[in-house]
């Protein structure tokens, strides 16, 4: 199982690509593998025959660990030993679902090979009830897993299989979407500031620049494009709101990327349109589109969801009027779009229709306080009602 | 209801010896310092006023010698009882013991019988040095045909000792030497007790701790540390290791699922082993941990009182053991 990126613990098999048996050449896509953060063609390293394919669609795999091997012709795969090569880096001890170990083949009591200790009475017990001896934290002598310790998972798997509904796995993404909110929300300082502002410029830019851009590049021009690219540009003038906290100190980006929340499946992902400030408004909308589908298709690449700078949200095609969200660390801001209505409001005086948008900033304040994040709102606001001037010949 | 009187250990072996002599004339003792002097610890003490000097017999220091008559003695009719001044001196009567009195019966055709005991004394602490101060019972218990016994108090040693006495087998007898002067209830009428039972010192829940001679004592000290830091032991004495009430032993262990086995014999090869080996060929799926043993560190027993301390098993280190053991 390669490491597909630094903090990579796992990967999950999602398809073969080759069977079993099966010759294959240098480069050649080998199988798919999802990672926390998006699903990864695998590419095969050598020129030779697929065999001893231990792990299969489904599996959830620690890097480092044999997966199978490319032999030459005649050759065989190694005998069993070598199924673990563990890689230098720490396993994870969370009770996470491990590489699938050999089971014993009979019924005799084996040793638990590289594996958690567990004493022979508890391995009894585990075998009478049923319990998975893998998916128990040992709380004996150096973490020796006990009697108690099966007794208590037997009881939980008990409580577990009550329920007539049983609670679903997350998924990778679903896991990283919860640790990182969680984190998120518990460890980041948040606060928010609210600003509606008239979309009718952007309906407009819109209007004028979408045509010519669908004609000619052959993608549909959004607001999200839009204020992309407006966000981008006017983030330029305000570093503090395109930083990121970095422990003890705040790291100024010297590039804009702009992260764009994207809902995948299981939960949401930021996929990221590099260098937004200078990129020019059909190629935003062109990346915008290709990392979409790759987003709803399962296949977006890790490099796609990193190196965000600054988020931007919008959950105006569900028709939420405002909402706020959490910040993506290390990220110190993101922007929550609205959708655009129809609102009375005051125009030179009088009464007026005009379309209406909430802009909902969400700041990290450790980076950067309110006054800061009012006035990168408020330039922003300003580049919306005046687009045109912002976008150039865009 | 007959009396109960506190005697030591070493009083209730005498007892039990007079008793025996009183009972049955064909009872005789021999060994070196037994009669005016009563061995060097005073055991005998009084018994050669009473039965006279040809039935409490000073010998030579020649051990193979009278251990050798008295086989020769138990053959032809008598019931000898052999004193062994120090255990360590059983060196000088493996053959009369092993090769003789341990085979005759067999070899017989099961027409000659060994009725014989040999007495003898373990343990260190007594600052002996290291040719005075060995636990080497487990010798003997290696050898089919005799039978070995260690009483762990007083009511025990005399009970025991009058079983050896009637028993038709040769049957080696240790005493330790510094539980001489250890206080117990033992009562004044004639009793005995069987071969083959073990004694549960203590009843607990949470470990089994197996003990033999003075390790006992020093057991039931460590049981009580145990109890202030929550966990429960069961203390089983099996009295004698051979035969040996592997019964009990498992029994307890299936209960307990944690054992460590207590002797004062070497740790290597030793009674600790094969007890730790009865206790998990019995009890393997009802244990949570590998069963521990302790034993005398693998050593000459030092004259250094410091270092000898050292070298054997103490309440201290069997609570840690214990409480290691248990997590």
């Amino acid at each position: 199982m390669p490491a597909l990126e630094m903090a990579q613990e796992t990967g999950k098999i999602v398809s073969w690509l080759k069977k079993e048996g099966d010759a294959i050449s240098k480069g050649e896509p080998l199988l798919e593998v999802e990672t926390d953060k998006a699903v990864v063609e695998i590419e095969a390293t050598a020129d030779g025959v697929l065999a001893g394919v231990k792990s299969h669609e489904g599996d959830v795999v620690p890097v480092g660990v044999t997966i199978a091997w490319i032999l030459a012709p005649g050759e065989q795969p190694p005998a069993e030993s070598a199924t673990a090569a563990p890689s230098a880096r720490k396993i994870t001890e969370q009770p996470r679902p491990a590489a699938p170990r050999p089971t014993p083949a009979s019924a005799t009591v084996a040793p638990a090979d590289g594996g958690a200790r567990i004493s022979p009475k508890a391995r009894r017990l585990a075998k009478e009830r049923g319990v998975d001896i893998d998916r128990i934290r040992g709380t004996g002598p150096d973490g020796t897993i006990t009697s108690e310790d099966v007794l208590a998972a037997a009881e939980a798997l008990a409580l577990a299989a009550a329920p007539a509904q049983a609670p679903v796995a997350l998924s990778a993404i679903a896991r990283l979407m919860a640790e990182r909110t969680t984190q998120s929300w518990t460890q980041v300082p948040h606060f928010f500031l609210v600003r509606e502002v008239d979309a009718g410029a952007l309906l407009q830019a819109r209007e004028q620049l979408g045509p010519a851009i669908e004609r000619d590049r052959g993608v549909r021009l959004t607001h999200t494009d839009l204020l992309v690219a407006l966000a981008a540009r006017v983030l330029k003038k305000h570093p503090k709101l395109n930083a990121s906290w970095a422990g003890d100190a705040i790291q100024l980006n010297p590039q804009v990327n702009m992260s764009v929340a994207m809902a995948v499946t299981d939960g949401v992902v930021g996929a990221v349109i590099p260098n937004a400030d200078l990129a020019a408004l059909a190629d935003i909308a062109l990346q915008r589109r290709d990392l979409t589908e790759r987003a709803r298709s399962g296949r977006l690449r890790p490099t796609d969801v990193a190196a965000g700078t600054f988020t931007l949200t919008n959950l105006g095609m569900y028709s939420v009027d405002a909402f706020s969200a959490i910040i993506a660390p290390p990220q110190a801001a993101s922007l929550a779009v609205g959708r655009i209505a129809d609102r009375v409001v005051a125009v030179n005086g009088q009464a007026g229709v005009r379309p209406m948008m909430t802009l909902t900033l969400s700041g990290d304040h450790r980076v950067v306080d309110g006054a800061q994040a009012a006035v990168f709102l408020n330039d922003l606001a300003e580049a919306i009602r005046v687009p045109g001037e912002w976008l150039g010949q865009n | 209801m007959p009396e109960t009187r506190e005697l030591t250990l070493g009083e209730a072996v005498r007892e039990a010896l007079a008793e025996e002599m009183r009972r049955d004339s064909r009872v005789f003792i021999c060994g070196e310092d037994i009669a005016e002097a009563g061995t060097v610890y005073k055991v005998l003490a009084g018994l050669v006023e009473e039965f006279g000097t040809e039935r409490v017999l000073d010998t030579p220091i020649s051990e193979a010698g009278f251990t050798g008559m008295a086989v020769g003695a138990a053959m032809t009719g008598m019931r000898p009882v052999v004193d062994i001044m120090f255990g360590d001196f059983s060196t000088l009567v493996m053959d009369q013991m092993v090769n003789q009195a341990a085979k005759i019966h067999y070899m017989s055709g099961g027409k000659w019988k060994v009725p014989m005991v040999m007495r003898a004394t373990l343990g260190a602490t007594r600052r002996s040095a290291a040719q005075h101060s060995q636990s080497l019972h487990a010798w003997f218990c290696h050898i089919p045909g005799l039978k070995v016994v260690l009483p762990s108090t007083p009511y025990d040693a005399k009970g025991l000792m009058k079983t050896a006495i009637r028993d038709d087998n040769p049957v080696v007898f240790f005493e330790d030497k510094m539980m001489y002067r250890m206080k117990g209830p033992v009562p004044a009428d004639d009793y005995t007790i069987p071969f083959g039972v073990a004694d549960i010192k203590r009843a607990g829940t949470d470990i089994t701790i197996v003990a033999t001679s003075s390790m006992v004592q020093v057991v039931l000290g460590a049981a009580k540390l145990l109890e202030q830091a929550g966990i429960s032991a069961e203390v089983i004495d099996p009295r004698t290791v051979w035969p040996l009430d592997e019964k009990t032993l498992v029994e307890s262990v299936k209960k307990t699922s944690h054992a460590i086995v207590v002797d004062e014999g070497y740790g290597r090869y030793g009674v600790t082993g094969e007890i730790a080996s009865v206790i998990a060929e019995g009890a393997f799926f009802n244990l949570e941990a590998p069963v521990r043993r302790m034993g005398a560190m693998h050593v000459p027993i030092p004259f250094s009182p410091p270092l000898e301390d050292a070298t054997v098993p103490t309440e201290q280190t069997v609570f840690e053991a214990a409480k290691a053991l248990c997590g």
